[in-house]
């Protein structure tokens, strides 16, 4: 059987899961449900998307890709609230800032703590605030765009 | 608000459990020392704010174009999925 349609290629293996932030993000505490997308044509990039709004997402990259001795000081009571027992259990994604002119940075004062086995996560004031940089500079290529 | 005055070395309870005491008071610079239990989080204010400030200026679109980043080696996984993500189209 033929279709008069144009054959579109299926997306390669793009990812998407469910993320559930109770207490939403600061400043967006209303919104709690998230589909955490990843595309491999976006690597290493991920989207936090809200949920009911495709129109609102957060571009989310894993941290230690970019500070690969980044040590964020997680409070105790977000490690019990997040049910947390082992380091192994947590993904951290930390929020990327795409500004003006092509520049991005990376928000290391506030990373997304997941409990990889519940789904649910929270984004974390970690303790050690002061060392880490809310605006960390990403390199980006000149050929940008 | 409640509003009260302590001197140097005084302090408050709040809920039994977390003790504020002034410690110094250098012109300007009141130094705070603050004792509570583990569970309870204890954060400067603008942190707070500069977080919240950074998300609202970090939520976008998702068909803004991504910034080729510069990637310092290869070997970390970008996004390490595995567990968390349940569906996968092919």
């Amino acid at each position: 059987m033929k279709c008069n349609c144009i054959e579109v290629e299926p997306v390669a293996s793009v990812a998407a899961s469910d993320l559930r932030l109770p207490m939403g993000l600061l400043g967006f505490e209303r919104m709690k449900d998230y589909l955490l997308i990843a595309n491999p044509a976006e690597e290493p990039f991920g989207w936090l998307q809200v949920k009911g709004d495709t129109s609102l997402a957060f571009v989310v990259l894993n941290p230690f890709l970019i500070v690969p001795d980044y040590s964020p000081d997680i409070p105790q009571a977000d490690v019990e609230f997040l049910g947390l027992s082992d380091a192994q259990d947590a993904m951290l994604l930390n929020i990327v800032t795409v500004h003006k002119q092509g520049q991005a940075t990376l928000n290391l004062k506030g990373p997304i703590v997941i409990n990889r086995h519940t789904g649910v996560g929270k984004q974390v004031v970690i303790a050690n605030a002061t060392d880490y940089s809310v605006q960390h500079p990403l390199l980006v290529s000149e050929a940008a765009a | 608000m409640l509003i009260l005055s302590r001197k140097t070395s005084e302090s408050i309870v709040i809920d039994g459990r977390i003790h504020v005491k002034i410690v110094r008071v250098e012109g300007e610079v009141v130094k705070i020392g603050i004792e509570a239990p583990a569970d309870v989080p204890v954060h400067r204010h603008e942190v707070y704010e500069e977080i919240q400030r950074n998300n609202q200026q970090a939520l976008v679109r998702p068909a803004a174009p991504l910034p080729k980043l510069v990637a310092p080696k290869k070997t970390t996984a970008a996004i390490s999925t595995a567990p968390l993500l349940k569906t996968a189209k092919p």
